[in-house]
């Protein structure tokens, strides 16, 4: 499988390409010194892992991932550094201390493994493998689109219904219902994307919308003039 | 409870207890006497009316402070003309009472029944010392522990566990790419550990030996940045007879390049420099970056600790000061003065 290395130091570079060395079924194909090229190298080669430092020059590995729309699966490297170490609550595939141990490496690629069976697609907009990097303070989460249950838009932001979390990403509901996949997600009103896999029922409700509950128990209501749209999908 | 109440009530409870022995003494010899209980009961108002009034003495005069081949003399003679006082006004008594007898006046009666008195005083005075000094031991503790803290908290800071990881990690690759290097390393870094683990135990320290320890900071930090961080060294040659409190210039310099270079995509460089004006050692370390507004805001535990330290130190003979020099450099520049040899002889 293809893997990117993402460090600013050449050294550390070095010694983690000496490393996976022993594993031959990985196979580096780029490096990257700091955020930019690493975007860039990355959607290029689609990797099936990037090997991500967490302090670099410019911007740090998180907020490198929180500006990318479609997340790899990613093991951080990291010296030492609590705050990072804790700010993973949900779905981080793993995280390397360096000086890094060979074992713990092993770990980490037996983990990717087992994840890239289901390999993101390829397509232009986001499909409901695809996963995004959600940070909100502190904390951080690697979320599948798939366990989305619902976009909600406050102000600048938008909130990201997911397991028992609802952090905040910053962007527009609008442009984000552009990039998503209509298949799965649906603009049921201005305010809300509803992902139709998590649709628990459907009442008819005043003017001729919709209400729609979620099996996270919340209740959406679709405009009038969607529900027609959305009746349509669901009979067929 | 406050101290005043701990006081009232160890003074009533006390003087209590001594008064119904007395009273308790008397009765099983002699049974009860009304008059001798009364006499008794003059005697405990007098006792806590003058030692408190001791108490007084002792505290305006801060008798607390004083040395123990000070204080004893003064208790004793303070305390000895309060038991001549108290057989004066136990005649008083006898007199107005008119049950005052020739015996009462002889010299051995009133030596013999001061000197009683003496000893009741000097008790009391025991008592009312080893409860302060007991006191004043226990809060030095507690101050001592709170500056061990603090202490342990920098030490923790200083060590900077991200840049040993670091180091190790750069190390490890380059045992395969520049052996003779990464066993200058090893030696350089033992050198830093060593020296973080040795600082406590010194207030100040020769400015030579700081500057050593960060020449091999900053060479490891090179191995890690390599092209990305250049480094410079203007040093005075009078430099080498000031001291300075460990592991301040490191603290300094690790700050350039942490909040400075290391965020630089093409890197950038420090220099440190020192001249020596009017027996003062002027040190400047000049690196790229920039101050924020924030930065200057929430003067990190670092600079907070650099410039308290100082003031700790030097008093107001020693300077500090950290600011934007020009559009991409921070300068940090310090002031010392020599120091005195008395100086060094606190610690």
């Amino acid at each position: 499988m293809k893997a990117i290395i993402v460090d600013d130091e050449r050294l550390a570079r070095k010694e983690l390409i000496s490393l996976l060395g022993s594993h031959p079924e990985i196979e580096v194909v780029d490096e990257a010194a700091n955020p930019d090229e690493a975007v860039e190298k990355i959607e290029k080669h689609d990797p099936d892992v990037v090997f991500l430092d967490i302090q670099m020059p410019g911007k740090t590995g998180f907020e490198m991932l929180e500006e990318m729309e479609r997340v790899p699966q990613v093991i951080f490297t990291t010296a030492y550094d609590e705050f990072a170490l804790k700010a993973f609550e949900y779905n981080a595939l793993d995280y390397l201390l360096k000086p890094i141990q060979p074992e713990r490496l092993t770990e980490s690629l037996n983990k990717v493994n087992i994840k890239t069976v289901e390999k993101p697609s390829k397509q232009q907009k986001l499909g409901s493998k695809d996963q995004v990097f959600v940070k909100d303070g502190d904390k951080c989460w690697f979320v599948k689109l798939e366990d989305v249950r619902l976009f909600e838009s406050d102000g600048n932001y938008i909130k990201v219904y997911f397991d028992k979390f609802k952090p905040m990403i910053h962007k527009s509901l609008n442009a984000l219902d552009e990039r998503l996949d209509d298949r799965h997600f649906f603009r049921a009103s201005r305010k809300h994307i509803i992902n139709l896999g998590w649709v628990e029922s459907i009442d008819t409700w005043f003017n001729g919308g919709l209400l729609v509950q979620l099996k996270g128990g919340e209740k959406i209501e679709v405009s009038r003039r969607q529900s027609a749209r959305f009746r349509e999908m669901m009979s067929l | 409870m406050t101290k005043r109440k701990i006081y009232w009530l160890c003074q009533l409870l006390g003087w209590g207890i001594y008064g119904f022995i007395q009273v308790f003494l008397y009765t099983v010899a002699q049974g009860f006497d009304t008059n001798q209980a009364l006499g008794v009961l003059y005697q405990v108002v007098y006792f806590i009316a003058t030692t408190h009034f001791l108490r007084g003495l002792i505290i305006k005069r801060e008798w607390l402070n004083l040395r123990l081949s000070y204080l004893i003399p003064r208790l004793l003679i303070a305390t000895f003309l309060l038991s001549g006082l108290n057989y004066g006004y136990l005649l008083v008594i006898e007199f107005l009472t008119s049950t005052i007898s020739r015996q009462d006046l002889m010299f051995l009666t009133v030596l013999i029944n001061t000197l009683g008195y003496w000893v009741i005083y000097f008790i009391w005075a025991i008592f009312y010392f080893t409860f302060h000094y007991v006191e004043r031991y226990n809060k030095s503790l507690k101050a001592e522990t709170a500056a061990r803290e603090v202490e342990l908290k920098n030490l923790k800071e200083q060590l900077n566990p991200h840049f040993i990881f670091n180091a190790l990690n750069s190390i490890r690759a380059l045992v395969d790419e520049n052996p003779r290097k990464s066993k200058e390393s090893i030696t350089q870094l033992s050198h830093i550990l060593r020296n973080s683990l040795m600082s406590d135990r010194k207030k100040l320290i020769p400015f030579m030996d700081e500057l050593k320890t960060v020449m091999d900071y900053l060479a490891l930090e090179s191995i890690r940045y390599e092209e990305r961080l250049v480094t410079k060294f203007d040093i005075d040659r009078n430099s080498g007879k000031f001291m300075i409190p460990p592991l301040m210039l490191q603290t300094l310099v690790e700050n350039g390049i942490k909040h400075g270079i290391s965020n630089l995509k093409e890197g950038g460089e420090i220099k440190i420099s020192t001249t020596v004006k009017r027996k003062q050692l002027h040190l400047q370390i000049r690196n790229t970056g920039q101050l924020s507004k924030e930065m200057h805001a929430h003067k990190g535990f670092g600079l907070a600790n650099t410039r308290k330290r100082l003031e700790l130190i030097f008093g107001s003979t020693a300077k500090f000061e950290i600011k934007n020099e020009d559009k991409n450099t921070v300068l940090t520049s310090i002031t010392l003065p020599t120091i005195e040899r008395s100086m060094l002889e606190i610690d």
